[in-house]
């Protein structure tokens, strides 16, 4: 059997979750015996034609992005996006909740002609998306999860459901019950409650659980002394798109 | 409950006094025997289950420990196998059977250890479940209910003595030690330091419960034969954000979703089991996507009714034991008192309804 061509590909994004690959060291070399790398910017100049799996980060946010997307899903035989910004717009997408000209304005003053820009989407949005890796950055364990269960022609298992329940599964005091903001209970697992755990709030960065409670959710930020407006906004920085 | 019924329960057992002090000494001398396992103040607002490494560290005025002590039994995650895909072999870790001592046990707790005895027995025995029960002795403290305790509600008293071999009842400046069972005579006979009681501290009275079911517990499972599609769900599904906490942390709630990762080699890997519960998106999905129970008004009364109806009419018990962890650390403040007597309130208007 030859190996999987696998290529990653970045659109709007800080380009973390592809640093957050390189960041694997110890496993760098036991996945290249397993895969061959075929396309990655940040890592080498090769490029090639097609690909058994395109690994894409970053969300869609100009005209080109939709050409580049589209010619990408052609090519390969299953699309995988990574991180916040390709899987739910992630904090790019609050670019959405104000006018598209004063957006433009403000990033790039009397240049704002020569930059197209539009809404951002998720590439799911645009093209079909076989499998999602959450986070901001996203997860390198769920990453190596799905990788995993791709080459053996398992269907990877992504969680749905809360953060809570990591939380509780580690036994970790509740950060709500301490008086801080967590966004845990709403918020989808596969990072292991990391940032609960170490003595944070949980920010959000994975996306909703779906069938989000909206209503809720605002409801039980308030009965722990936010506001609507406190709720609302923190809710919205990496899920924009997904409580429209 | 009256402060005689306590009286004629706890002195029909012989019983000793022991000081802070004797008391210390005492949960040394059973580090002696095995691994003791007893409430510790692990946090702000919380204590937890642990294994004791220093005697003095043992808080035996808590209100209930984050975790129920089935984590003991069942731990949050465990490995159930190792395997190798490539020769199809694989191995089962060990599991420890050397003694284990749980010092300053609740009543209620305690209670839902048998709860989960029967769900672990009936049917297919769960082995890993019941190696981890074998070699345990449990010994019992008073509690003061907070605002959360019901325990009085579901038929169990603060000071149920049944499973304790030991139970300890706070008195001045220390203890009494009551002498339940021999396996607990013979520990004191061992120990042999306790003093013997005078009236001075031989003061028995229970405390009691600020949250109440109306309904006396015999009437409960009569109650959600009638509820089943009670407006209630739809309310407790306006403010209920599916985060699982109330499954997670009960005390009787056991189901488990079973996980098999691969190592990078591609060959190596082991299944994981971690608990899981009812009141996530996935639980009740099956293969091609329908999931039989999508909506969270249908999960709050799946779950309820798996306390209070489905396993109570196979082992005559409810299933829930008032230890009130789902409401004392539900984040939306849902608590399951209110709940059932909203129930009780909604099948009352319907009984009135009725015309002989
Ligand atoms: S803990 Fe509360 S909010 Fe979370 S699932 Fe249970 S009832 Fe709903
Ligand atoms: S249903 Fe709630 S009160 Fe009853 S045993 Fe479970 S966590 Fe405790």
């Amino acid at each position: 059997m030859s190996k999987p061509k696998i290529a990653f590909f970045d659109f709007t994004s800080c380009e973390g979750c592809q640093l957050n690959k390189l960041n694997l060291e110890n496993d760098l070399l036991d996945l290249l015996e397993l895969v061959d790398i075929v396309e990655f910017r940040e890592a080498m100049d090769d490029k090639a034609d097609e690909y058994d799996i395109a690994f894409i980060e970053g969300s869609i946010s100009t005209p080109t992005c939709i050409t580049r997307i589209h010619d990408i899903r052609r090519r390969t035989k299953i699309l995988v996006a990574l991180g916040a910004c390709a899987v739910q717009g992630g904090i790019n997408a609050i670019k959405n909740q104000h006018s598209a000209d004063w957006v433009k304005e403000t990033v790039y003053g009397e240049d704002k002609y020569l930059f197209p820009s539009i809404p951002v989407q998720p590439i799911s949005a645009v093209v079909k998306v076989d499998y999602e890796v959450r986070g901001c950055p996203m997860s390198t364990p769920e990453f190596l999860h799905v990788l995993k269960s791709l080459i053996l022609n398992r269907k990877p298992e992504i969680f749905d459901h809360a953060v809570c329940v990591e939380c509780k599964l580690k036994e970790n005091e509740c950060v709500l019950d301490k008086g801080m903001f967590c966004l845990g209970p709403i918020t989808r697992a596969g990072c292991d409650a990391i940032c609960p755990t170490f003595g944070q709030y949980c920010t959000g960065c994975r996306g909703v659980v779906s069938n989000i409670n909206k209503n809720g959710a605002v409801e039980m930020l308030k009965q722990h002394g936010f506001s609507t407006k406190e709720a609302l906004n923190r809710m919205k920085m990496f899920c924009t798109l997904e409580l429209e | 409950m009256s402060s005689t019924d306590v009286k004629s329960r706890l002195e029909s057992f012989n019983c000793y006094y022991f000081d802070k002090d004797v008391t210390q000494k005492f949960i040394s001398f059973l580090m002696k025997k095995g691994d003791v396992i007893a409430p510790h103040k692990t946090g702000e607002l919380s204590y937890k289950y642990e294994i004791v490494s220093d005697a003095t560290e043992v808080v035996l005025n808590y209100s209930r420990t984050i975790l129920p002590l089935k984590k003991a039994f069942m731990p949050p995650r465990e490995t159930l196998i190792n395997f190798n895909i490539k020769n199809n072999q694989y191995t089962k870790p060990q599991i420890s059977t050397e003694p284990k001592i749980f010092f300053g046990i609740h009543s209620y707790e305690m209670q839902s250890i048998k709860r989960l005895d029967y769900s672990f027995i009936t049917g297919l025995p769960e082995s890993n479940y019941l190696t981890r029960r074998e070699n345990c002795k449990f010994i019992g403290v008073a509690y003061k209910p907070d605002e959360w305790h019901f325990a009085g509600s579901v038929g169990i008293d603060i000071n149920e003595t049944d499973g304790f071999c030991l139970y300890f009842y706070p008195a001045k400046n220390g203890y009494i030690v009551f002498e339940i069972t021999d396996e607990g005579k013979n520990l004191l006979d061992e120990f042999g330091e306790g003093s013997e009681v005078t009236d001075e501290y031989l003061k028995l009275n229970e405390d009691k419960f600020q949250a109440k079911i109306k309904f006396h517990h015999n009437r409960i499972p009569e109650i959600f034969t009638h509820v089943y599609n009670s407006k209630v769900w739809e309310d407790v599904a306006q403010k209920c954000v599916g985060c699982g906490t109330c499954n997670l942390l009960c005390s009787t709630c056991y189901c488990y979703d079973v996980h098999d990762e691969i190592e990078l080699d591609v060959e190596n890997g082991q299944r994981d089991r971690f608990w899981d519960g009812c009141m996530l998106n996935k639980f009740a999905e099956v293969a091609g996507g329908e999931n039989f129970r999508d909506n969270l008004g249908s999960r709050n009364r799946h779950r309820l009714y798996r306390k209070f109806k489905y396993i109570t009419n196979q082992s005559d018990k409810l299933h829930c034991v008032g230890c009130g962890r789902c409401s004392r650390y539900c984040p939306a403040n849902i608590s399951l008192v209110e709940i059932v007597n909203d129930l009780i309130d909604d099948y009352t208007k319907q009984q009135q309804k009725e015309i002989l």
